[in-house]
């Protein structure tokens, strides 16, 4: 991150018009981070976007302090806890895979590719079924807006996670029609798609804490620092 | 298919060659850049009229594409504001301007010249065209993406356009969409009107990301050879940060409207509290109505400089090439830029002074807000510096930069007013704010449009527009546009209410009345002499005349492709390498009065390097 910051506020002092700037300048060859490919920067970029959108929509449900909302779902185990679970297990195998790709690994690349697609279909059956279980139970977008943010948040990362499986199809189904020892120049897909899974990971593990796990704590805290 | 690739892959084997020729040199050659590190792009070319100019992925094309459509939207932002005039002059006159359908006409007539044109034309129209050229790339990295971009646009403005034609007609609630009134019964279009508006802007922020990804990306990741960040033009510096603060801030637009669609469709209660209505209590609780404020204008605020900084480095490039002077302060019109887009973050709040917040959250938006008039007096003192002793060429592209100076100086001024707290309360709501943002964010940038548009019009059709007509063109545009805003600063300081359909008997009436009837009447002179300009764009595509390459004798790599206009790959076989900034214009010692980005040291041996 430091490098980064030193990067882009490090140019602005350039004097592009000296002498001593033109042999430096004359060193650029294309891109402004080196080793960096292009669909991991896009990653990156995605990354900043949905952050915010996602920010937003946790502090609105900070902002509007719902109150009457009915504690005892928070404390029975269901699939929210599995889903968090397989999300995790999802994390880590694309972890595995792109360490095998740094190592050179090519063997497992494209069973383990198969295991996170399954898996994060897994999850969003998990997730729909979850839906289905709280409007069982009387709890619907609009019953309040605990539950109103809940629908929309889970619903907007299914959909991430939905483009994020549009793309794992798409790679996936090249490097399944690849010979092993040629996986390793898509590496920077994997490792781009790997990173868009990290960060889902993370944006969901922020949701369940803030919403779920120590919802009242937040709450209580929020109510604080207002009053 | 086969061709093309054969194509990219002799390229691909030319650059081998000739970077492994260029490794040989030594490190004393003072016309030595470093050999390109980054593969050949691979590109789709076109072979079919749908392939080359619909569902096509050049860039330059999608630009054009934007370009017309968001000019399309402003032609009926503009018919609107006509309508609008028609009844504020003439109230009565036209018996089929009712309150309802004034207040749908402001509505989309907000909508349409903040987000579809302004908003599309400078960062889809101009960004697209002229990114991949500036900074010596092929395309955009994503060229597909890009496409589709454009498509998401283009159905974005279809469906706003739908809901002129839907039972109850657009929505009448104002460019701000406030609820709860937007989505209740009684504000015109509250039923399909408002419901085509949100989804129109989340089509629009899809698309935009899908554009802002691949502006992004290219500026940093895909510049040629010898493009170090500042040796990028200023223009490329407006449209980098301005990509960057929309992609930060449209998603708070995005996650209003979704939540105001949800209150809408599935009686959600995110902006809506407690409603009593004839007595019976709405399904809603608990909402809140200035959460929407809140995310509104975290988007809203940013949203003037992107559609400003675009504007701030476009007319840096302007104003240089057309006084022959280097930009004076490079440096600190980069930080100008950056500094403003940073600030720009934490002053959201000022849009909401009335809104009953505390006097502490006020004193600090006012405070950041005045802030931002530092970089921005900053770039204006160094525009001017620039054509201090310039070589000036007085042309339309120079009047419509001149222009921009100092209507963006009023309607900069009139912004310090509106920052402070204690003026913005009793200004706020009248006419004065209408004049403010309209000189900022509306005449302003619409000059910086036009002089970019009469500036790159002949790299884009190799043809010259005429300078009469775009002479005149401005003449009766800038002083059209102080007609009509100058006379409603003073209607706000006497406190004629904005948003009236008619004033009625009110005592506004007995002093603005005649002063009402002249900004129609200039308004409708404006609006028609757009049409002059229209005629001259027609005309001069097919009868202008021929610009042959760098009409203007310009340095930035825009002008210096094989082919003009540039084709598809911008660059021929060979990339571009850089080895100087934009800016040397009039420099001592050179035999020319500007030396091209891609001119190397040793064919400018005598030329001295000038500090800014």
């Amino acid at each position: 991150m430091s490098k980064i910051i030193k990067k882009i506020f490090g140019a602005l002092v350039e004097k592009p018009w000296e002498g001593n700037q033109v042999n430096i300048d004359n060193q650029h060859v294309g891109s402004t981070f080196k080793g960096v490919s292009s669909y991991v920067s896009a990653v990156i970029v995605i990354f900043g976007v949905s952050t915010v959108l996602f920010s937003l929509i946790v502090t609105a449900y900070l902002y509007s302090i719902p109150g009457g909302q009915d504690t005892m779902f928070l404390f029975k185990p269901n699939l929210f806890w599995f889903n968090s679970f397989v999300l995790i297990l999802v994390a880590y195998i694309f972890r595995k895979i792109t360490k095998d790709l740094e190592n050179k690994r090519t063997s497992k690349i494209k069973r383990n590719l198969i295991q996170v697609g399954a898996l994060s279909y897994l999850f969003l059956l998990g997730q729909i079924l979850l839906w289905f279980q709280l409007m069982e139970d009387g709890k619907f977008v609009s019953t309040n807006s605990y539950f109103t943010s809940f629908y929309f948040f889970t619903a907007l990362h299914g959909l991430h996670l939905l483009g994020g499986l549009f793309f794992w199809g798409k790679v996936c189904s090249q490097i399944l029609k690849l010979d092993e020892k040629k996986i390793l120049d898509e590496k920077n897909k994997v490792e781009a798609l790997s990173l868009y899974w990290m960060f889902l990971l993370i944006i969901w593990l922020v949701f369940f804490l803030v919403v779920y796990v120590f919802n009242d704590a937040v709450i209580a805290w929020c109510k604080e620092l207002i009053s | 298919m086969s061709d093309e690739l054969n194509i990219n892959k002799k390229r691909k084997n030319q650059i081998k060659t000739k970077s492994s020729a260029a490794s040989g040199r030594g490190e004393t050659d003072i016309d030595y850049v470093r050999p390109a590190e980054l593969p050949e792009q691979d590109l789709y070319h076109g072979h079919s009229f749908i392939t080359k100019w619909i569902f096509c992925q050049d860039a330059k094309v999608i630009g054009v594409q934007y370009t017309l459509t968001a000019v399309f939207t402003g032609v009926v932002g503009l018919i609107l504001s006509w309508m609008m005039r028609m009844q504020l002059g003439f109230p009565d006159l036209f018996p089929f301007l009712t309150a309802e359908t004034y207040y749908q006409m402001v509505t989309m007539h907000g909508m349409i010249m903040v987000v579809y044109l302004l908003t599309a034309l400078f960062l889809g129209g101009f960004g697209n065209y002229l990114i991949p050229l500036m900074v010596g790339a092929r395309d955009m990295v994503f060229p597909y993406v890009n496409m589709i971009s454009f498509w998401m646009f283009f159905v974005a403005v279809v469906v706003l356009m739908a809901s002129f034609f839907v039972p109850g007609g657009p929505t009448g609630s104002g460019w701000t969409l406030y609820p709860p009134q937007a989505i209740l019964e009684g504000t015109p279009g509250s039923g399909y009107g408002i419901l085509l508006m949100l989804i129109s802007l989340s089509l629009f922020v899809i698309g935009f990301t899908m554009g802002g990804l691949n502006y992004v990306i290219t500026i940093l990741q895909a510049r040629t050879r010898g493009m170090s960040l500042m040796r990028m033009p200023l223009t490329i510096w407006g449209i980098f940060t301005a990509t960057v603060l929309a992609l930060l801030a449209f998603p708070a637009l995005l996650v209003s409207s979704i939540m105001m669609t949800l209150d809408k469709v599935l009686e959600t209660s995110f902006f809506m509290p407690t409603i009593i209505k004839a007595g019976e209590a709405l399904s809603y609780d608990g909402g809140s109505p200035i959460l929407f404020q809140h995310l509104f204008w975290f988007f809203g605020h940013p949203e003037v400089y992107i559609v400003a900084l675009p504007a701030f480095g476009i007319v840096s490039d302007l104003i240089s090439v057309h006084s022959r002077k280097n930009i004076f302060g490079y440096r600190m019109m980069v930080w100008a830029i950056v500094g403003i887009g940073a600030l720009s973050f934490f002053v959201w709040a000022h849009h909401m002074y009335v809104s009953g917040m505390s006097p502490w959250f006020g004193f600090f938006f006012a405070t950041t807000t005045l802030i931002i008039a530092v970089p921005t007096a900053l770039k204006v003192y160094n525009w001017i510096l620039t054509l201090w002793r310039g070589n000036i060429r007085i042309n339309t592209v120079m009047l419509f930069c001149l222009g921009f100076i100092v209507t963006f100086v009023n309607g900069g001024i009139t912004g310090i007013f509106l920052g402070n707290v204690a003026v913005d309360v009793p200004l706020s709501d009248t006419y004065f704010v209408i004049a403010h943002f309209h000189m900022v964010m509306g005449i302003a940038p619409l000059m910086v449009i036009f002089g970019a548009i009469y500036h790159w019009f002949p790299l884009v059709t190799g043809r010259l527009m005429d300078e009469k007509l775009g002479k005149w063109h401005f003449w009766v545009t800038f002083l059209g546009a102080y007609s009509i805003y100058f006379p409603m600063h003073y209607l706000g300081f006497i406190g004629v209410p904005r948003r009236y359909f008619e004033m009625y008997d009110s005592p506004y009436m007995t002093s603005a009345v005649g002063m009402n009837e002249f900004i129609s009447v200039a308004a409708f002179i404006v609006g028609a002499a757009q049409f002059i300009f229209f005629y001259n764009l027609v005309k001069s595509l097919r009868l202008g005349k021929p610009a042959g390459k760098n009409p203007w004798k310009a340095n930035s790599l825009e002008w210096l492709t094989p082919d003009v206009p540039p084709t598809h790959g911008n660059w021929g076989e060979k990339l571009p390498v850089v080895h100087r900034w934009a800016y040397d214009y009039g420099v001592p010692g050179a035999k020319e009065d500007y030396i091209p980005q891609t001119t190397a040291p040793s064919e400018v041996k005598d030329a001295e390097v000038e500090k800014t």
